[in-house]
């Protein structure tokens, strides 16, 4: 009988460069970035690590495909590196790689690394790309606020909300997180707004405006890992082990059914549900002392508060509006600025919020540090809310 | 049972362009306009064509109406393709029987009326469509004069609401206006000049040859349906001696000139209005004249019920915005930006082995659970039955909006690009790109139907690809 993941894989590095508009940098400069960091962080030797996994998703713009950008950007001995792509749950996808192959005893170290040089596209959203072969020939050719904006149209219709009340719930949301990137050096936008400046921004897709989407951004993450009895071995305390790392891909029950409402995210329900199993969470709001999650726009932070059980169904809004997840709130969410402001280049997403919860585990978090939180939460939902991969880990102190 | 025309129906473009608003534009240069400048002419959206026209045009035929289609004809002097059937593209969206003969006429803005003639003289059945979307060069005269639309009729054995009496064609090659193959606009001659030498000279003949024919008087004639300009009618009707309330409305000003289409869009607001047993002559001209002259049954008023004019009348957005039309109809080149360099390459093995799903939103209904689905799948999304779904067609079905968003960031020639989630009647969801909404207008709810559209042009391989629209649901 499988009994999961929970408290079989440490986290004994990780490394993060700065999110932003890296001009001076390739993809090769910011993965050599973050490995530096994670390894010097992590007290192992290069030539330990024995297996790695390569997150990067546009990868026709920057790095181009396969495990060969890793091996050869790193000078990595010929060891096993295997390029992951699950849209914007990559950079988790690719730690769960790394995880797994410690858990199954397959190597003892192995490292994920997450990247995604944006800024060489030419666009200043996310580039434009083909469904492929069929689904151009009938899907809308979307952007990702004009899909996720329809969250915000059907949770009004859903709920009966008030527009502006949703409105001022999500540029709460912004404000909250510029207020958090304003304390992290390495957030690409480092600038407090008002909830003025969020509700009154020049429209990008109805009712998104400037200020309710993330910025896109240059960087990469990277962790390294080892299972826990050869972190005892190398003698680290204060461990960080994964306690749950869930997935969840969209069948066609949101797009093709007539039983989803398009008010909230399907899947992101199926994997939190899946990890807090895993995890051994019953009660997510008083055992999750803070979230990552994934804020690509503002209304999706908004309906995943309620997916991930943090407030009850319809509740979003008030909870928002009362401080819930703000930074002295009962769950903090995004402490880092979260995509809206840390940034969010696919590839590193997942190990950026991996990253941080990894820093407040330990104390690390400098001028945001939270106070002395033992459990976290991680989520990426990759793709539009009408089909996607949600991903939900959880990361905590280990406990024996 | 007897043979006749069994149904017709009509499309003019919702868009319609107040001709003030062109000479006010323009007027600085070509002031000799002003004498034209009232009321709209109809403009197809920038995903309109001759193709997509004649879809609309063949949807309101066909609506409730039993008939088992053998023979599709299109006429158009503007078909989007020259080499790929364009009559065939049409019966797919129409969702025709496959064993049938489709056939593309062109050449001349007389195309429909000689094909119609030579269907009726033959007892043809056949969905008989002229379409036509041209367009003109900013400032000309044909830029006031003509309107997008399209218009068709349907023949075979059945309850006829028209019954065919005569024709009779004339040719001669007077060239009152042209385009040569590749040229973008027309080139007219002197108006006084066609209406002397060619529509008071050719027309009669061709008219009175077609009266004799069926022995009748032409006086005896209760409408006449001849779409001439520049005073070509008023002249007609003096030399003929007919009065001018015999001779149909040319919708000049509601829609403008619509080419080979309007000798039949004409027609189909005649029939929308005419009285059983009214005897009406059709009059195509370009090159020679063809003259019909057909007899309506007591079937019309019927037949009639909700098609035609009455619909395209019902549908109307009116704009004053000369450089949103100029745009729209890519006369105009405005900045979209990066975005409006995606590539659009269609894989053509791709579209064909799913051609119909996408010609005619065949989706699948499981026969397991009864859920339809589109696109249809080998599993059922609902029960996970295998090799379970019945080829369903949604192109007919209507539906409510789930969700959408007014996008300003996605490219589209008329922003803001708007789509979303629609759940139809028959109990499918599907993410769909809308058509024909003014910004700000929709709403969660709102109920649709679906346009046969142009879904993205590839500007480098210069292929237009199709698919169907949410747009406004117009309840007559």
């Amino acid at each position: 009988m499988a009994s999961g993941i929970r408290d079989k894989v440490a986290i004994i590095g990780m490394g993060c460069t700065r999110f932003g508009e890296r001009w001076d940098c390739g993809p090769e400069e910011l993965m050599v970035e973050a490995f530096n960091e994670a390894l010097t962080d992590s007290g192992v030797s290069r030539d330990q690590i024995e297996m790695a996994w390569l997150g990067l998703f546009f990868q026709e713009q920057s790095a181009g495909k396969s495990g060969l950008p890793l091996s050869m950007g790193l000078r990595l001995p010929n060891i096993p590196v295997t390029r992951v792509e699950n849209m914007c749950a990559t950079g988790t996808e690719a730690l769960r790689g790394a995880v797994y192959a410690v858990a199954a005893g397959a190597c003892d170290i192995a490292m994920a690394v997450g990247v995604e040089k944006l800024k060489d596209t030419g666009y200043p959203g996310l580039p434009e790309r083909s469904k492929g072969t069929f689904d151009d020939l009938w899907l809308p050719n979307a952007t990702a606020p004009g899909a996720f904006a329809q969250l915000a149209s059907a949770y009004q219709a859903k709920h009966g909300c008030d527009s502006i009340d949703l409105k001022r719930a999500m540029a709460h949301i912004s404000v909250k997180s510029h207020d958090n990137g304003l304390l992290n050096p390495k957030a690409h936008l480092r600038r407090a707004i008002t909830e003025e400046q969020a509700m009154n921004a020049p429209m990008i897709a109805a009712p998104l405006g400037l200020y309710d989407c993330c910025g896109v951004s240059d960087g990469a993450a990277c962790a390294i890992v080892t299972s826990v009895e050869k972190a005892k071995e190398m003698g680290i305390k204060d461990m960080i082990t994964v306690k749950a790392m869930q997935l969840a891909p969209s069948n066609g029950f949101e797009m093709s059914t007539t039983d989803w409402d398009g008010s909230y995210l399907q899947t992101t329900r199926i994997a939190a549900a899946r990890a807090y199993k895993e995890a051994g969470i019953t009660d997510p709001i008083k055992q999750l002392d803070m979230t990552e999650v994934h804020d690509c726009f503002s209304v999706t932070e908004l309906v995943v508060m309620e997916d991930l059980g943090l407030c009850e169904e319809g509740g979003a809004i008030k909870a928002v509006l009362d401080g819930k997840f703000d930074k002295d709130g009962d769950v903090p969410c995004q402490i880092d600025g979260g995509l809206k402001c840390f940034g969010h280049p696919i590839g590193a997403s997942g190990l950026r919020m991996a990253y941080e919860i990894y820093l407040q585990l330990q104390g690390k978090a400098g001028e945001r540090q939270l106070d002395s939180p033992s459990m976290g939460l991680t989520h990426n939902l990759g793709g539009h809310p009408f089909r996607n991969v949600a991903s939900v880990s959880v990361l905590g102190l280990h406990s024996e | 049972m007897s043979y006749g025309i069994l149904s017709f129906g009509a499309y003019v473009p919702s868009l319609r362009l107040d001709r003030k608003a062109v000479f006010e534009a323009v007027g600085w240069a070509t002031p000799n306009l002003r004498g034209l400048a009232s009321g709209e002419r109809s403009v197809a959206n920038w995903d309109e064509d001759a193709i997509t026209m004649a879809v609309e045009a063949g949807l309101d035929c066909l609506a409730d109406t039993e008939f088992s289609v053998p023979h599709i004809c299109m006429a158009s002097t503007t078909f989007p393709f020259s080499d790929r059937s364009n009559s065939g593209l049409v019966a797919d969206a129409l969702n025709l029987q496959r064993s049938i003969a489709t056939e593309d006429f062109g050449g001349s803005r007389r195309a429909g009326t000689s094909a119609l003639s030579r269907a009726l003289s033959n007892n043809e059945s056949s969905l008989m469509i002229a379409s036509d979307c041209r367009e003109a060069q900013p400032g000309s005269v044909q830029e006031m004069n003509y309107g997008h639309g399209s218009a068709c009729v349907l023949l075979g054995e059945g309850k006829p609401i028209a019954e065919f009496l005569s024709s009779s064609s004339e040719h001669e090659d007077l060239i009152d206006q042209y385009r040569a193959n590749g040229i973008e606009y027309d080139y007219s001659l002197e108006e006084r000049w066609v209406r002397e030498e060619g529509w008071l000279k050719i027309a009669p003949e061709a008219m009175q040859g077609a009266a004799s024919k069926a022995g009748i008087e032409l006086s005896e004639i209760d409408h006449f349906v001849v779409h001439g300009n520049g005073g070509a009618v008023a002249a007609l009707s003096k030399k003929l001696g007919i009065e001018r309330s015999r001779f149909a409305d040319d919708l000049k000003a509601i829609c403008g000139d619509t080419g080979a289409a309007h000798p039949f869009l004409m027609l189909s607001n005649v029939l929308s209005n005419a009285g059983a047993g009214d005897t009406v002559m059709l009059v195509g001209f370009g090159q020679g004249v063809d003259a019909l002259l057909i007899k309506t049954t007591d079937h019309l008023t019927t037949g009639r019920q909700g098609r035609g004019a009455e619909r395209f009348m019902a549908r109307r957005r009116a704009t004053s915005n000369y450089t949103f039309y100029l745009s729209l109809r890519q006369r105009l080149s405005l900045d979209f930006g990066l975005r409006a360099e995606r590539d659009n390459r269609t894989a053509l093995s791709a579209f064909y082995r799913k051609r119909r799903d996408i010609n005619a939103m065949i989706g699948g209904r499981c026969s397991s659970c009864d859920a339809l689905q589109y696109p249809k799948s080998i599993i059922c999304v609902s029960c996970g039955a295998s090799d379970s779904q019945v080829e369903e067609s949604l192109s007919g079905l209507t539906g409510r909006v789930k969700s959408f968003t007014e996008d300003w960031l996605a490219y589209t020639p008329s922003p803001p690009y708007i789509y979303g989630n629609v759940e139809f009647d028959g109990g499918a969801n599907v993410m769909l790109e809308f058509t024909d909404f003014e910004p700000g207008s929709l709403r969660t709810g709102d109920e649709i139907r679906l346009a046969f559209r142009v879904k993205d042009r590839d500007e480098k391989r210069k292929f237009h690809r199709y698919f169907w629209k949410p747009a406004p649901l117009t309840r007559l």
